[in-house]
């Protein structure tokens, strides 16, 4: 299992964290054309190496920080603290957990 | 007359599906009696430095393009490039389920195509790919699970494939080593039931399509790694992206020119993208899967549990053969991870409490290539001759016998088939997803 | 074949006779015996038969990887008979064989194997299609191993987390060293053997061998710091250490998981003998000679009586000596460094008779031992990402490169003599000790609140050590004769050549074409003859050909102690045992238990309408907001506006995620200028929070909010119907009047005596309600006092499933039943809420465009034209005489208000009309006619019941 440095609480097993994922900035709502809110939205760019991404230390002290990953290697490079504007927001959050139904929502 | 046209003109089918050995019990006793070999399954052919269509990929996906771009348009100058070995990705990791109970329409008539392709794809390709016939069944462990499973069973009927909500009792009847008292932790309300799903052995696939294509002269090469695509016109600089055209490929063997290539990778569809400057929705998940020591069969039905995240059949062998969802977090890497393995058994033993002692032989991990209405993209891109076939999460295997006919006919006549429509990459500029969420997440 | 006398180093307790039954019959072995052992010092031969041609077997290598050594042990199917400890009143029996393991009739496979060639399927049963479903049954009869018996009851499994230092995977000589240099060094150790004592293969070795081992082992036991695991295995090692060790030897559970996140890993798992390939190398009697020295030296078992040995190393002149001794006579030693050869082996079914050598003479034997080389155990560093590398001269693969925190030793590092071994040992052990004293320092550095390290952090220690040697040894794999070379899955090099020359000419898809390496083994005998079969196929050397990836786990780990036990609790109320003693039945939904009704839920809906009814509904999420900012938090999370809500407000919100789709709603008040408490969706609870601190932290950390979930630091009771006022005021000192408590309200106070209670009016039932939130502690004692209080109101209490129906009468949509994952705002007919004149909240961009689509599906309230027909849930709706779908009913009860049906359904835009007839195709196939009504309220619909 996969050690995930958080900033606050040192490094810790990854099922301690949520991954929120990529990093990205927030568009201004009002400005925003439909295909640069969707970029926003949907597109990622998945690359094979260093990812600046966000995680979520649910377990731990619930702070939401970014590190960056190399995803060829699950290597983290660095993990700068929270705080500071880090255009984190997970636009694709439902908050059924990814890994079952959005249409199976228990009550 | 854009360049694929101009191929496309050219075209002609060639007539000579050289007679290759079939496949027959006859063969095996004569071969046997003889102590005679069989001739290659595909053969080996010198790279040429031009084809009429490439295509990047050598799984179920880029193998069955290229058979029906052979066979049903006579399209044949055709390269498969795979950088390992044939069927080395998700065709040869997957847990080789198929079914056509999707949730929303669209996917039920293109998933439906799917299974009828591999319903006959045993005499149409000579070679038995041991499609079982076994049934599927999607445990619901809640009220609101069941809810959803009746939806898609009454989408299904409508669709007339064969699909409906049973309850505990015939749950147990199909599948006697499940536990459906009520005193689990999950205790099992119903079950979507789904006769004509079932499973295929994967591998056969690959070979078969390989063999098909191989006979109509397509060529496939193995070791064959693509490091970039060679693209004009486009608003990069370099002449990729938008509005570009496709002109090629560039290989760990040379240069490849082509005017239409194609893009059949899972887990590396990103990256294959980014070469012809196409930006996708997806992102990159490693899914493991697991597999038993032999026991006797006993489970006969191919068993899901989406709230569980697990999917489980037994092979022929007498192996269970076991899938999780993917792994939360994106990554390339495919060393597997224990938790997931661990949560797996768990939730296969909540679902049958009685087969603790049987021990787990083998792990590993395919990468998924995630969308985010769990459907994939399929067909042109903003790249003229650059088409994809990605972005097939956890279901690729499903899909790959309808997505290569599909792609073909797309490259044949330029035209995405009505079919595929659904799964067009502008969809998400659009905001007009599919809502097979349902449907697909965990639904093995 | 018979026990011997007693010999020197035999484990083997034969003052401790055990018996048990082997197929049936009674046999006695004694404590300390193998399975395998004892059956075979019974004078029994053949302990298997192969799995597609049915051939017998005997043993092979006599340890835990024989292929031949699968056993039914009572409900325990596939026990490794060469490696399960005897136990008295075991019932032990031989797997996949009918009706008998001398006499067994799917044997007749062998007669026709010649066209069984491997991937045989492949090419038949094609046609007719539809006769492929029967010859699939046949061909699962065939399935091998042993039998799961389904009564078996659920096993009692634990897991252990371990945080050592050093891990030293083997407890042979070098990794009995290594723990001991480590531990000297200061390091917590843990130190795991496979095998059921540690000294590896000085067990079955000479005097001086089992000395050393003896030594060493007393003194791992008497070190403070070293953690022995017999018969145990180190499984798999992924990503940063994380070890996994399956223990087979826990005195309780029947087999447990250890996760172990080691500082450093060391490898010493020995060597693998490999079999060699010639005919008849798999009749009972030819066996490798690491097999007869076990069965010698450590059971005194005698594996034949007439011996030809065919040695290519020292452990194969070692055999002869042990042989000798034992008084087998040696009839020929075939040494492999002369040029000498074995070319098959014949005999009848149930044991090898001759053999014959390459020099075309032959020799009458009953046992035939091979000494031919070994394999390198490279998985665990398979999954540390080394790719291994084919050494010629040495005959094996070695570790090209590892990452520091793992280091090999032993025989899969190299050769040499003990003392090299035992020194090269040491010097790993304490290599890994400081290697893992710097992870260690550098994990609390990372760690802020962590003490401070002592000192500077050292680089990671060169590897300091002076390397094994590799001796010499020739390539032996394939006689000039075929044999099996995957002897658990019948996969012989005739086959592989088969396969290759068919074009599955690399080593991945020779495995997946004939299954080679596939079998319980995993390859670690056959992985490296399958490689070099290829490669003579190929015309090419092994190194060119390359090995396959090994997969974890090393040795299986039953699904059990994978498993272990579920830690998934449920959650509950306070009132919980009430409902429990007084009759209600339970329902899961999501992670709580809740009432769904205490017998007539239809009865409990009448009494709420007419009465006063009371229900549980601590499960809804709530979470309490404390700061400046709150307001501006709401109006950021919901959809429509927050900053003017007053103190002792109560308000309505939709919360969206940032495509539009509806994703939580619940109403929020304001309790005091700078406290709100919001509720969610009992599911939602968890991730609204997160939500929520994720536009705090990342949007606007500038903001002054403190979120602290409540949502079972209080016990939440709906008190609803038109009686409730008067209930409610006999226990409150809260003013009730209408006038100055009014819908949509909130006062703190005390109830039934208890202080810090909050009372919100609202109303999802549809009737004047009053939900209490009362500090946990008391929610049993209110509810109780409620319920007393209330006896001559005619109170009773009521379950979700009224409450649904209730909702359902009042046409409110529930997120995630009546919404799915792909519904936009704009489709639930709320769209006044959706405020596009503020600065920003989450999915406002998507709403702004969503306003404007006219083909959105829109959520509206259906009654079917007969009364009596309560539609599924589910139930689809289609265009008239078409399979068109049209949208679905979402929500349906008969209501015990109305008495008729009633529904929600999302319907496509051009038939979500007020009036619009729609076809509802029931579950049973039957096509219905409904019609859209014009509010979603069927009941009420102007809301006079909930405002009086």
């Amino acid at each position: 299992m996969m050690l995930v440095p958080c900033p606050n609480c040192g490094p810790r097993n990854s099922s301690d964290l949520r991954y929120v994922g990529e990093s990205h900035q927030r568009p201004n709502p009002k400005e925003a054309s439909p295909r640069q809110w969707r970029g926003y939205l949907y597109w990622r760019d998945n690359p094979a190496g260093p990812l600046k991404e966000t995680w979520y230390c649910r377990n731990g002290c619930r702070k939401y920080f970014t590190a960056i990953r190399n995803t060829a290697t699950n290597e983290f490079e660095n993990h700068p603290l929270p705080g500071t504007k880090s255009g984190a927001v997970d636009p694709s959050f439902h908050y059924v957990s990814e890994s079952t139904s959005q249409l199976e929502r228990p009550e | 007359m854009t360049a694929a046209r101009q191929f496309l003109s050219r075209a002609k089918f060639k007539g000579d599906p050289s007679k290759p050995a079939r496949y027959s019990a006859a063969g095996l006793v004569s071969k046997g009696a003889r102590s005679q070999n069989w001739p290659r399954v595909w053969r080996e052919a010198e790279l040429k430095k031009s084809y009429d269509v490439v295509i990047i990929g050598g799984g179920v996906h880029g193998l069955a393009c290229a058979y029906y771009l052979a066979t049903n348009h006579g399209i044949t100058n055709v390269a498969v490039l795979d950088k390992a070995y044939l069927g080395s990705g998700g065709s040869g990791r997957n847990t080789a389920i198929v079914r056509s109970n999707y949730l929303t329409p669209e996917g039920v008539a293109f998933y439906d195509r799917s299974l009828s392709l591999y319903k006959t794809m045993a005499t149409d390709l000579n070679l038995n790919v041991m499609f079982s016939e076994r049934g599927h069944m999607t445990l619901a462990h809640t009220d609101s699970a069941l809810r959803t499973m009746r939806w898609r069973a009454e989408v299904n009927k409508l669709q007339n494939i064969d699909s409906s909500v049973i309850d505990p009792d015939e749950v147990k009847k199909l599948a006697p080593s499940l536990d459906v008292s009520p005193d689990t932790r999950y205790p099992i309300q119903g079950a979507l039931y789904h006769p004509p799903g079932g499973t295929v052995r994967h591998d056969a696939v690959v070979w078969g399509y390989a063999r098909g294509a191989d006979h109509r002269g397509v060529e496939m090469h193995q070791q064959t790694e693509v490091y970039d695509i060679l693209c004009e016109g486009g608003e990069a600089t370099d002449g990729k992206g938008r509005g570009g055209r496709v002109t090629g490929v560039r290989t760990s063997r040379g240069d490849i020119s082509a005017p239409i290539v194609v893009n059949c990778t899972a887990g590396w569809a990103t990256l294959i993208s980014d070469m012809a400057g196409v930006k996708l929705p997806i992102t990159t998940h490693p899914l493991q899967a697991a597999v038993t020591e032999p026991v006797k069969v006993f489970l006969p039905t191919v068993v899901v549990s989406g709230s569980l995240h697990v999917y489980v059949s037994q092979t022929d062998r007498g192996e269970l053969v076991f899938g999780a969802s993917v792994d939360p977090f994106a990554t390339y890497s495919m060393k597997g991870s224990l938790e997931f393995t661990e949560e797996l058994a768990g939730h296969v033993l909540e679902l049958m409490p009685n087969i603790g002692r049987m021990r787990l032989l083998r792990q590993w991990a395919g990468l998924c290539d995630m969308t985010p209405d769990y459907s994939p993209v399929m067909g042109f891109t903003p790249v003229e001759g650059f088409l994809c076939a990605v972005g097939w999460g956890t279901y690729g295997f499903k899909a790959g016998p309808v997505s290569g006919e599909q792609m073909a006919e797309a490259i044949a006549t330029q035209r995405t088939p009505k079919l595929i429509e659904p799964f067009k990459l502008e969809r998400f500029e659009q905001g007009t997803l599919v809502g097979e969420t349902g449907a697909a997440a965990v639904g093995h | 074949m018979t026990r011997l006398l007693a010999q020197p180093g035999e484990v083997i307790d034969r003052t401790m006779p055990l018996s048990f039954t082997w197929n049936g019959k009674a046999i006695d072995g004694f404590a300390g015996d193998t399975i395998a052992s004892a059956i075979m010092a019974a004078g029994e031969r053949i302990v298997a038969r192969s799995m597609k041609y049915h051939r017998p077997r005997g043993l092979l290598t006599a340890d835990y990887w024989d292929p031949n050594g699968f056993v039914q042990v009572g409900d325990d199917p596939n026990v490794r008979s060469a490696h399960r400890l005897l136990e008295a009143g075991m019932d032990v029996s031989a797997q996949n064989v009918w009706p008998s393991l001398e006499f067994d009739v799917k044997a007749a496979n062998g007669l026709v194997g010649r066209f069984l060639t491997a991937g045989f399927y492949y090419k038949t049963f094609m046609k007719p299609a539809r006769l492929w479903p029967a010859y699939e049954k046949v061909l699962a009869q065939f399935a091998p191993g042993g039998k799961v018996d389904l009564s078996t009851p659920p096993l009692y499994h634990d897991k252990r987390y371990a945080h050592p230092d050093v891990v030293v995977a083997g407890g042979g000589p070098a990794g009995m060293a290594a723990a001991l240099a480590a531990a000297e060094n200061g390091s917590r150790v843990m130190l795991v053997e496979h095998g059921h004592r540690l000294g590896g293969s000085l067990l079955w070795g000479s005097e001086t061998d089992r000395v050393t081992a003896t030594k060493l082992a007393q003194e791992c036991a008497e070190a403070a710091n070293i953690e022995i695991l017999l018969d145990s295995t180190v499984t798999g090692r992924f990503e940063d250490n994380w070890v996994a060790i399956v223990q087979r030897s826990h005195p309780v559970a029947v087999e447990r998981l250890i996760k172990a996140r080691a500082k450093s890993l060391v490898v010493a798992p020995g060597l693998i003998e490999r079999p060699y390939v010639f005919s008849g190398n798999d009749k009972p009697g030819v066996m490798l000679s690491g097999a007869a020295r076990r069965l010698i030296n450590m059971y005194a078992v005698r594996p034949g009586q007439r011996a030809v040995v065919f040695t290519a190393n020292d452990e194969g002149d070692q055999t002869v000596q042990d042989l000798e001794r034992v008084g087998i006579e040696i009839v020929r030693v075939v040494d492999a460094r002369r040029g000498e050869n074995i070319v098959a082996a014949s005999g009848g079914a149930k044991s090898v008779e001759s053999v014959e050598l390459a020099d075309g003479t032959s020799y009458e034997a009953d046992l035939l031992i091979t000494a031919v080389g070994w394999t390198a155990p490279t998985s665990l560093l398979n999954l540390a990402g080394d790719r291994p590398a084919y050494d010629s001269d040495a005959a094996r693969f070695f570790s090209s490169q590892l990452p520091d925190s793992i280091l090999v030793t032993g025989g899969i590092a190299g050769d040499g003599s003990l003392d090299q071994l035992v020194e090269h040992g040491r010097a790993t052990g304490l290599l890994a000790a400081r290697r893992g004293d710097v992870v260690a320092r550098t994990l609390q550095s990372l760690t802020p609140r962590a003490r401070p390290v002592d000192g500077e952090i050292v680089e990671t220690p060169a590897d300091d050590r002076d390397p094994l040697g590799r001796d010499p040894h020739p390539e032996l794999h394939r006689s000039s004769t075929h044999g099996m070379v995957d002897y658990s899955e019948d996969v012989s090099s005739k086959d592989l050549f088969a396969a290759a020359q068919e074009g599955y000419d690399s080593v991945e898809l020779i495995k997946r074409f004939t299954t080679a390496t596939m079998g319980p083994a995993q390859g670690k005998l056959e992985t490296v003859n399958t490689v070099a079969v290829l490669a003579e196929a190929r015309g090419e050397t092994i190194a060119e050909v390359g090995t396959t990836v090994w997969r974890p786990p090393y040795a299986p780990i039953t699904l059990g102690a994978l498993g272990g036990r579920i830690f998934e609790p449920v959650r509950v109320s306070s009132i919980q045992p009430w409902h429990e003693a007084n009759g209600a039945t339970p329902i899961l939904a999501g992670q709580w238990v809740r009432p769904e009704h205490y017998g007539d839920p239809a009865a409990e809906v009448r009494n709420v309408r007419s009465n006063v009814g009371i229900i549980d509904v601590t499960a809804l999420g709530k979470l309490d907001l404390r700061g400046p900012d709150v307001a501006k938090l709401l109006s950021l999370l919901y959809t429509n506006k927050w900053m003017k809500l007053p103190v002792g407000g109560v308000r309505y919100g939709v919360m969206c995620a940032e495509d539009g789709v509806v994703m939580d709603d619940g109403v929020t008040a304001r309790l005091a200028e700078n406290h709100y408490m919001m509720t969610t969706t009992s599911s939602g609870a968890a991730g609204v929070w997160e939500w929520a601190e994720n536009w705090l932290q990342t949007e606007h950390p500038e903001w002054q909010i403190h979120i602290t979930p409540v949502t079972t630091a209080y016990t939440s009771i709906n008190v609803a119907g038109p009686k409730s006022r008067e209930l409610v005021g006999r226990l409150t000192d809260i003013d009730l009047d209408p006038d100055t408590f009014g819908y949509m309200q909130v006062r703190e106070g005390s109830v039934a005596g208890i202080d810090g209670c909050f009372m919100w009016r609202i109303g999802f039932t549809g009737e004047l309600s009053y939900e209490l939130h009362i500090p946990a502690g008391h929610g049993l004692w209110v509810w109780e006092q409620l319920l007393s209080e209330g006896d001559d109101l005619g109170i009773r209490p009521f379950g979700l499933e009224a409450q649904r129906i209730m909702r359902l009468e009042k046409g409110h949509f529930i997120v995630g039943q009546d919404t799915d994952g792909l519904t936009l705002m704009p489709s639930v007919g709320l769209n006044p809420l959706i405020k596009l004149d503020k600065d920003d909240f989450a999915g406002m961009a998507e709403l702004g465009w969503a306003l404007e689509r006219t083909d959105l599906p829109q959520v509206v309230a259906i009654q079917t034209t007969d009364p009596s027909i309560v539609p599924e849930e589910a139930s689809q709706i289609v265009r008239a005489g078409t399979n068109e779908i049209l949208g679905r009913i979402t929500s349906s009860r008969m209501s015990p208000t109305l008495n008729r049906s009633i529904c929600l359904g999302q319907v496509a835009p051009e038939a979500a009309g007020a009036g619009s007839s729609l076809t509802v195709v029931l579950t049973t196939g039957e096509r219905v006619q409904a019609k859209v009504m014009e509010h979603h309220a069927h009941f009420d619909p102007q809301g006079e019941r909930l405002r009086v």
